[in-house]
């Protein structure tokens, strides 16, 4: 596209196929195959107002809405990319239009990311197929959906991207995406042009598009709504002229791609072009800010970021436990932490001898973008893991590492390109690690040459001038400085370091590593790669950005540390309770510590049996005589998990196996979403000593059988909250009976009754988590 | 337009709690009112409802959409329009109940009852800004898709006519459950202020 062009999109399409009779409610795109002649004149009349781009009527066209109308997605896709065609003037582009699915994905909802990047191919395919010139995604809210949508298009077609999404007033979408978080994910994963649509007036989302210039430099279009219509008479409040004159502050804001959305019509569009040809469109302002981020949070680049590094099993035993296990509830903890303790990066890394690295870093992202909304750095050596994560990731993520052997850069910078990533680059290559600053800058050159020639930007290299245990090579600390300097201040590059190697094999080893943070961010580090749970760390980086200035007016400094003084000590004493009591009130850290006092005299097994199990019972007993209720019963179970979990630590510490008292495979039934029930069931199996494999929600019958056969559980735990659910739960009983697997079932769920248990053939009813445990103590023991 | 959760009924969480006190027991009292302030704080309510008259045969008119079952026929009986509605506490409170799961499932319970309502408290609101509006017409209670003999399977019909996933942010999985999950929706009768007809119990 020329710079100086401005483009003229159409309007909406919905309310004009109204006004020529399709029921509210109808499937738009069922239109393009029975009444073509009408969808076409909509076209034609948007033709003859001045757009030079028509959107087709395939909004809706995904393979969940046409196996509701009967008409495979192909054709709905081909008449209605043919109905513009015919409509088109010379030189009007046709642009493929995609909505949302309709579906919502994981977390949230259970649509796949895999899968929705699937529904989009097969729209994409057809599309280009039927001869569209661009696709435009519009109306999206969820960040994942439209990166789906995006990769979709770029690994099926040679199509330009458009992409347009869908914001509130409060700046963010539906899902909560921020638009700091659109521009820098859609701009790395290589769209054309991006914008705004739907939703609210031109006015309103002039501050919007202030926004985005500040984080792109692509092309942006707009193309809002007539307002909101009225509920009483479902007319929109704007009208064509006022329409337009409100699209001129966009104009000369540099926006250059314009149409309407909703409420809009062939008048709007003829005003929004006399206003057009009567104005010039302004320069665009440069693009100001960079960095990375999850979809709803960013971590702009300029200024010191904390990377957390706890999710690593390197040198962890329980940790590899962990991994080994497939505990990913373990690893969402330490995410939890860390963002607890302040970190703005999470670096993820599941490496581990036996394991399926690439599986387990897919795994690993996703659950924890579920629970904590840090961006994420995805740290691994294996390119298939790389591309595993950066694929999962929900937003922009940095990738760990590469360094300076062209071998590595050749294989992880085209994946650094294509999701967006930026790239931490090590100052090291075949040759090992260079001894002096200036050979480690030399390296850092060549790795910031070839991100170049990738088509990676400058300010997305990393540079990890490397830090070496100053107990060993005591010169090398000062090489290391000098180079994150150099790098720093000449390369003009951010720079990484991994700081706490600096004091291995020190005693007080915090003194040499704080100090040492200090100096390097003096330096010019600004991306310390550290433990964030270490307080004296965080203290450290919170006062060096009071000095630097990055924290204006000291407000975080103040913040963290005004009231310090006077603060109780956190961690109280437990005193003279008992291990019983302080689960009873679901006391996390008294427990964990009178468990370790336990543990002075008694083995693991006679802690969990004879303290922790009857304190449990105890607390179910209270919770079944109504003086102690639910919630507390869930966190009496958490307590006891604090118990549990100190005694997991000392059994892989000793290498031995862990304790189970069985397996239980739990899942909500297909169709069903709310697992809250099924979720408590865990918490409470668990802290009783079962291992629970837990399926999720949304289960199919044969995910179940195939788990329960796998891990030859004996009892299995089916959850559903629905009327209409009941029966994908007597399917799934069936299905397990079926399989011959030798297995007791109970099921759970509001409309359940004992009586409606026994009809669907499950061997057990139970009421609520407490009865769970109790069938699980009668079955497994 | 309601920007926060306009309150919430304690009692009415205790009872999707199955706590049969008046009042929240003491112990909890510190974790309700933890909870109660990052909800309130978290959530952001959204509405949408449009009016439509009735045709003879009781479909919405402009559109295909004509409720089934008994029950809503003689909810809606004397009713000359309906209005339908969907509210949802937002995708900002589902997140907060997720991962609330994870920090704490105590704290996740009472969220979760919190949640459920709060959704009514949205409700009410959103109903009484309707009655105001269409004053001095009458309201009927609100029925939804799922109760009595109307089919959860028409949210979709409901969901498409009110365009409410474009509006509001709400979507509808394949089996017709509603994410966020803290979402209502429903179809309220509107009668004439005159009319004679009491079924389909009417609003306060």
């Amino acid at each position: 596209m020329n710079p100086s062009d401005i483009l003229l999109l159409d309007g909406g399409m919905g309310t004009m196929l109204q006004a020529a009779g399709l029921p509210l409610g109808e499937l738009p795109e069922v239109w393009n195959l029975t009444h073509p002649e009408a969808v076409t004149a909509v076209h034609r009349r948007y033709t003859e107002a001045g757009s030079r781009v028509l959107y087709t009527n395939t909004f809706g066209a995904n393979r969940f809405k046409a196996a509701r109308c009967g008409h495979p997605v192909s054709e709905l896709i081909a008449a209605g990319v043919r109905c513009a065609r015919q409509a088109a003037g010379p030189g009007t582009k046709i642009a493929l239009d995609i909505g949302p699915l309709g579906q919502l994905l994981e977390p949230l909802g259970s649509l796949r990311f895999e899968e929705a990047c699937d529904c989009f191919r097969e729209m994409l395919l057809a599309g280009e197929a039927a001869g569209a010139d661009l696709v435009i995604f519009e109306t999206m809210s969820d960040l994942y959906e439209i990166k789906a949508a995006v990769l979709a298009a770029k690994e099926n077609t040679r199509l330009p991207v458009w992409a347009t999404m869908t914001f509130e007033k409060t700046g963010r979408t539906f899902v909560g995406v921020t638009v700091p978080a659109m521009a820098l994910t859609l701009e790395g994963l290589g769209v054309d042009a991006m914008g705004f649509n739907c939703s609210l007036g031109p006015g309103e989302l002039l501050p919007l598009v202030d926004e985005l210039q500040r984080w792109t430099s692509l092309p942006l279009i707009l193309k809002p709504n007539a307002g909101l219509p009225d509920p009483v008479t479902g007319e929109f409040k704007i009208g064509p002229e006022d329409f337009a004159a409100a699209m001129l502050p966009a104009l000369r804001r540099g926006v250059r791609i314009l149409g309407g959305c909703c409420g809009t019509t062939p008048d709007f569009i003829a005003a929004l072009n006399r206003t057009l040809s009567d104005n010039s469109s302004a320069a665009r302002p440069a693009r100001t800010r960079s960095g990375v981020c999850s979809a709803s949070r960013v971590a702009p680049f300029g200024g010191v970021r904390v990377i957390g590094e706890r999710i690593n099993p390197t040198g962890k035993k329980r940790f590899q436990q962990a991994l080994r296990e497939g505990d990913i509830d373990y690893i969402v903890q330490r995410a939890i932490e860390q963002q607890d303790a302040g970190a703005d990066i999470l670096d993820i890394n599941v490496g581990l001898p036996g394991i399926d690295e690439p599986g387990m870093m897919t795994k690993t992202v996703k659950a924890v973008q579920a629970v904590v909304d840090l961006p994420l750095q995805i740290d691994s050596s294996d390119p298939l893991a790389i591309e595993a994560g950066l694929r999962a990731v929900n937003g922009r993520a940095i990738v760990n590492s590469v360094n300076g052997s062209d071998e590595v850069l050749d294989a992880v910078l085209p994946l650094c390109k294509k999701y967006g990533a930026a790239v931490v680059g090590l100052c090291l290559d075949g040759n090992g690690i260079p001894q002096t600053w200036q050979e480690r800058v030399n390296i850092a050159r060549h790795i910031l040459d070839k991100a170049l020639q990738y088509g990676l930007k400058k300010q997305d290299v990393l540079i990890d001038c490397l830090t070496l245990t100053v107990s060993a090579q005591q010169e090398q600390a000062r090489e290391t400085l000098r180079a994150v300097r150099c790098v720093s201040e000449e390369l003009g590059l951010h720079t990484v370091l991994g700081v706490s190697n600096i004091s291995f094999g020190l005693p007080a080893r915090e003194n040499v590593t704080v100090n040492f943070l200090i100096q390097a961010m003096g330096a010019g580090l600004d991306f310390p790669i550290v433990n964030p749970n270490q307080r004296a760390i965080m203290d450290a980086v919170a006062s060096f950005r009071a000095l630097s200035g990055e924290d204006r007016d000291c407000e975080g400094y103040i913040r963290r540390f005004a009231g310090a003084a006077s603060a109780p000590a956190p961690a109280a004493e437990p005193g003279e309770m008992t291990l019983a009591e302080a689960i009873w009130r679901g006391l996390r850290h008294e427990t964990a510590v009178l468990t370790g006092r336990a543990l002075e005299t008694r083995s693991e097994l006679e802690v969990v049996n004879e303290l922790l199990i009857p304190a449990l019972d105890r607390v179910g007993d209270g919770y079944e005589k109504q003086t102690l209720f639910l919630p507390q019963l869930i966190n009496a179970a958490n307590a006891a998990c604090e118990g549990f979990e100190i005694i997991k630590r000392r059994i892989s510490e000793r290498g031995a196996e862990s304790v189970s008292k069985g397996k239980i495979v739990l899942a909500t039934v297909r169709g069903d979403i709310h697992d809250i029930g099924k979720n408590i069931v865990r918490v409470v199996l668990e802290n009783y000593g079962y291992t629970v494999i837990d399926l999720g929600r949304d289960v199919p019958p044969e995910t179940v059988v195939e788990a329960a056969v796998r891990e030859d559980a004996k009892l299995v735990g089916l959850s559903a909250l629905m009327t209409t659910t009941v029966s994908s739960m007597a399917e799934t009983v069936q299905a397990l009976r079926r399989s011959g697997h030798a297995c007791k079932i109970m099921v759970g769920g509001a409309v359940l009754t004992p009586e409606y248990a026994r009809q669907i053939g499950a061997d057990y009813y139970a009421r609520d988590a407490k009865q769970g445990a109790d069938i699980a103590k009668q079955v497994l023991g | 337009m309601l920007e926060r959760i306009p309150g919430i009924d304690r009692s009415e969480a205790l009872r999707y709690l199955r706590i049969r006190l008046g009042a929240v027991p003491p112990e909890l009292e510190g974790a309700f009112s933890r909870c109660e302030a990052e909800l309130t704080e978290t959530a952001r309510p959204r509405t949408v409802w449009r009016l439509f008259d009735r045709e003879a045969d009781g479909r919405l008119a402009g559109t295909r959409f004509l409720p089934a079952g008994e029950s809503i026929r003689r909810h809606l009986s004397g009713c000359e329009q309906v209005v339908l509605m969907a509210a949802t506490l937002g995708s900002e409170a589902e997140s907060l109940l997720r991962r609330a799961q994870s920090r704490s499932m105590g704290d996740a319970l009472i969220l979760d009852a919190l949640g459920s309502a709060a959704i009514e408290a949205v409700c009410d609101q959103l109903c009484a800004e309707i009655a105001q509006e269409l004053s001095p017409r009458r309201l009927t209670a609100r029925f939804s898709p799922g109760y009595g003999d109307l089919p959860l399977d028409q949210q979709r019909e409901l969901f498409a006519v009110l365009d409410v996933t474009r509006r509001i942010g709400v979507s509808l999985s394949e089996s017709a459950l509603m994410l966020p999950q803290k979402s209502v929706t429903a179809l309220i009768g509107v009668r004439a202020p005159q009319s004679s007809y009491t079924t389909g119990r009417e609003q306060p």
